[in-house]
């Protein structure tokens, strides 16, 4: 067994880079970095690993899972070598690899498969045909980037794909071939070449069912499903943070669980669900980003949020269905590029007053257009319309849709399509260095999740999946050595207090906390579309800064008035607490970005500048006053 | 406005791409070398739900089961097992029947 080495005497050391901060704002201060992404990093984490003569016994030969299961006294704890938050390609990616050398805990908040991945329709982009080149990747991305992107992160990714992928298809992955034997390449917007690989169109889910496979047959990695994680554990070790596990609720069980890990692996997915109308599934509640952003984890970019501008408008449908959609309905661009005409409510046409090439021009002109219809006109949503096209060339190129709207009843091949657009993926994220570290020791991140430097101001088609690919591999060795070098003390446990399950609180009291967190929710994410939509000024964006203020304050005062503790938990308030810390996040940084760029588009600021070419960084800082939402659920201060 | 808005464009990239003439002639050519010699017939079998319109100048559903290969081949990309219909990728997006999966 190892010795107790209490983390207030850890041997392992990094320098915190001292950034110019602004100040405070609430919780969080907003500036530049200084220097370019990789350097800025690097030096920023210095981490020297601690000599393993110096540390004792614990060079663990001896892998903890036997540990684990001969020593569970206490069912309430858990002790795994490697911890994964998220059950998407990065986070199964990099538990098969890591299962390699030690034990590993895969927490999901629902079922194994729900998350973004499985919804990845598309494909993956790797260089992968002899007359495409790594540079040429790496242009279409940096490009795509709006030049924000970090260069060397670019050339890593684009150059490690096609073994990924590779890799992927010896874990049984089967993607779409020619007749030649070769990968069946697509070409996607933006890429100059054909370079994207599928399976069929329904790729993520074949990779997520490839992965999901072989980590259920891994007798190293074990499934935690429907644990909601709620926050990180972490201690001070003089400057630096170190992470050391996370609580989570069984959801089905309502049991607080806590995971004690010498290495945590976030790969929590996205956030879409901030916006009312997302493609992304419900899970997708940026848990994540809010747990490290209290954990004292760098946050970047969160400014840019990419939106599709046609997801079919419940709302605009004859018939409502009772049961709300789980994730957006996009119409593609073949709409428009057949002939489908946009309009207003009104029945005029718009887009000529935005663009000369009217429908035909370029979705983010096409979603900006749109935006700035619904915000002028204060209406929910647009009309595209193909009717005027022959009915048989409408049905035989658009079942999908025709069939959707006709269960709402509308028939697309007599009246227009009620479309609105909808949030999709998030470019930033947890800063995460070349090896998917970030600045808590012990933490590291990989896919939606993480803000890498890939995508840079907007992400280009495909490359999503791999970037988790990428990140989730590199993680592996650093976390190997990690686990090796640093020691684990198996009281930690004890370190921190429990959240509790709201037993004490009576039936009716959780429900009225329910139904307004459910409405408070609904709020948030009218806020955020009307306030930090596609397009955005200095003055909507302060004003959704007071309203999300308020907002908060008026939902945290009731729970609390009505009996909720600060250390109680429950899926919907924990979910409710992410919100609001991330939808903050996205309105600093945006506030922050005085040009606009790529995804990020502001009147007051409507032309890229040179001098902003910068990724948007938000630090933690502890702040007096804070909220609930703003601090570890163990870390509340006492009343 | 206009011009605001769509100046940031220039470096945005969408390939409203070529695929109508290419699948065009495509198709004809399918016709020609159909083994049943009959193109009506194997478009209903296809396409059982859509009214057996003559065969359009652009990409109908362009199915590889019904060549009589035992592959799943579409002969106009090449493509094994792939997705049935025109190109996903032909208007930029990755779409399936109009509905839009990555961008």
């Amino acid at each position: 067994m190892t010795t107790c080495i209490p983390a207030g005497t850890g041997k392992l050391h990094f320098r915190v880079r001292d950034f110019n901060a602004q100040g405070c704002r609430k919780a969080s201060w907003v500036t530049f970095s200084e220097l370019s992404w990789s350097r800025g990093v690097s030096k920023f984490l210095q981490i020297q690993r601690c000599n393993s003569s110096q540390s004792p016994i614990n060079e663990s030969s001896k892998p903890l899972r036997t540990i684990t299961s001969s020593s569970l006294r206490d069912d309430s704890t858990k002790f795994f070598d490697f911890t994964v938050i998220g059950s998407g390609v990065a986070g199964l990616r990099y538990a098969l690899e890591v299962a390699k050398h030690g034990s590993v805990a895969v927490i999901t908040k629902a079922e194994p498969h729900e998350s973004n991945t499985n919804y990845a329709q598309g494909g993956v982009s790797a260089v992968l045909c002899p007359s495409d080149s790594v540079e040429s990747h790496v242009q279409d991305t940096i490009v795509a980037g709006a030049y924000l992107c970090d260069e060397e992160t670019v050339r890593v990714v684009c150059t490690e794909g096609p073994e990924r992928i590779r890799e992927l298809i010896a874990m049984g992955a089967s993607f779409d071939h020619g007749e030649d034997g070769n990968l069946h390449l697509t070409r996607e917007g933006g890429h100059s070449h054909h370079r994207i690989v599928h399976a069929a169109d329904m790729t993520g889910k074949e990779i997520e069912r490839a992965l999901l496979e072989a980590v259920i047959k891994d007798p190293n990695i074990f499934m935690f499903q429907h644990h909601f994680a709620i926050d990180l554990l972490t201690s001070q070790d003089g400057s630096e943070t170190v992470c050391l596990g996370v609580d989570t609720l069984n959801t089905e069980t309502l049991e607080v669980i806590r995971f004690i890990s010498k290495v945590t692996l976030l790969a929590s997915g996205g956030a879409g669900q901030i916006y009312p109308t997302t493609t992304n599934p419900p899970v997708a509640t940026g848990d994540g980003i809010a747990m490290a952003h209290r954990a004292q984890a760098v946050v970047s970019n969160m400014e840019f949020v990419q939106f599709h501008p046609t997801a079919l408008a419940d709302e605009g449908l004859p018939v409502k269905s009772t049961k709300a959609r789980g994730n957006a309905f996009l119409i593609t661009e073949a709409v428009r590029g057949d002939g489908g005409i946009l309009y207003n409510l009104d029945m005029e046409r718009f887009m000529p007053l935005y663009d000369e090439r009217a429908e035909l021009a370029t979705r983010d002109v096409v979603a900006r257009s749109i935006d700035d219809q619904l915000k002028k006109r204060n209406e929910k949503y647009v009309l595209l319309d193909i009717s005027h096209k022959p009915r048989d060339k409408i049905l035989s190129h658009f079942p999908n849709i025709a069939a959707e709207c006709l269960r709402g009843g509308l028939d697309i091949t007599r009246q227009p399509i009620p479309v609105v657009p909808a949030a999709h993926y998030m470019c930033g994220g947890v800063r995460a260095g070349l090896q998917g570290e970030t600045n808590v020791q012990g933490l590291y991140v990989a896919g939606e999740v993480a803000c890498t430097g890939l995508h840079g101001a907007n992400r280009l088609a495909s490359n999503s999946l791999l970037e988790a690919l990428v990140f989730a591999r590199r993680a592996v060795q650093p976390s190997i050595d990690h686990m090796k070098s640093s020691s684990l003390d198996f009281s930690a446990s004890n370190w921190w207090s429990r959240p509790v399950v709201p037993m004490s609180l009576e039936r009716n009291v959780i429900n009225k906390i329910l139904t307004m967190t459910r409405k408070v929710r609904k709020e948030l994410q009218s806020i955020m579309w009307n306030y930090v939509g596609i397009v955005r000024s200095t003055t909507r964006l302060e004003a959704a800064e007071q309203k999300i203020h308020d907002l908060e304050a008026k939902w945290e005062d009731y729970l609390f008035r009505l009996g909720w503790e600060p250390t109680m938990v429950g899926l919907e308030a924990c979910e409710m607490r992410n919100f609001f810390c991330c939808a903050k996040m996205v309105v600093s940084s945006a506030l922050a970005r005085h040009e606009s760029r790529g995804l990020h588009y502001t009147i007051d600021f409507p032309h890229v500048e040179e001098s902003e070419r910068l990724p948007t960084i938000i630090f933690p800082c502890s702040s007096v006053k804070s909220t609930w939402s703003s601090r570890q659920l163990h870390n509340q201060p006492m009343c | 406005m206009a011009t605001n808005l769509s100046r940031r464009f220039s470096s945005t990239i969408v390939t409203k791409a070529e695929p109508l003439a290419r699948s065009a002639v495509n198709s004809v050519g399918r016709l020609l070398s159909s083994s049943t010699g009959q193109s009506q017939p194997e478009r209903e079998n296809a396409e059982v739900k859509y009214d057996g319109s003559a065969k359009q100048d652009d990409d109908g559903a362009e199915d590889g089961e019904n060549d009589g290969d035992e592959l799943d081949l579409n002969k106009e990309t090449g493509e094994i097992g792939g997705p049935k219909g025109p190109e996903p990728t032909r208007y930029g997006d990755w779409e399936k029947n109009g509905r839009c999966s990555d961008f």
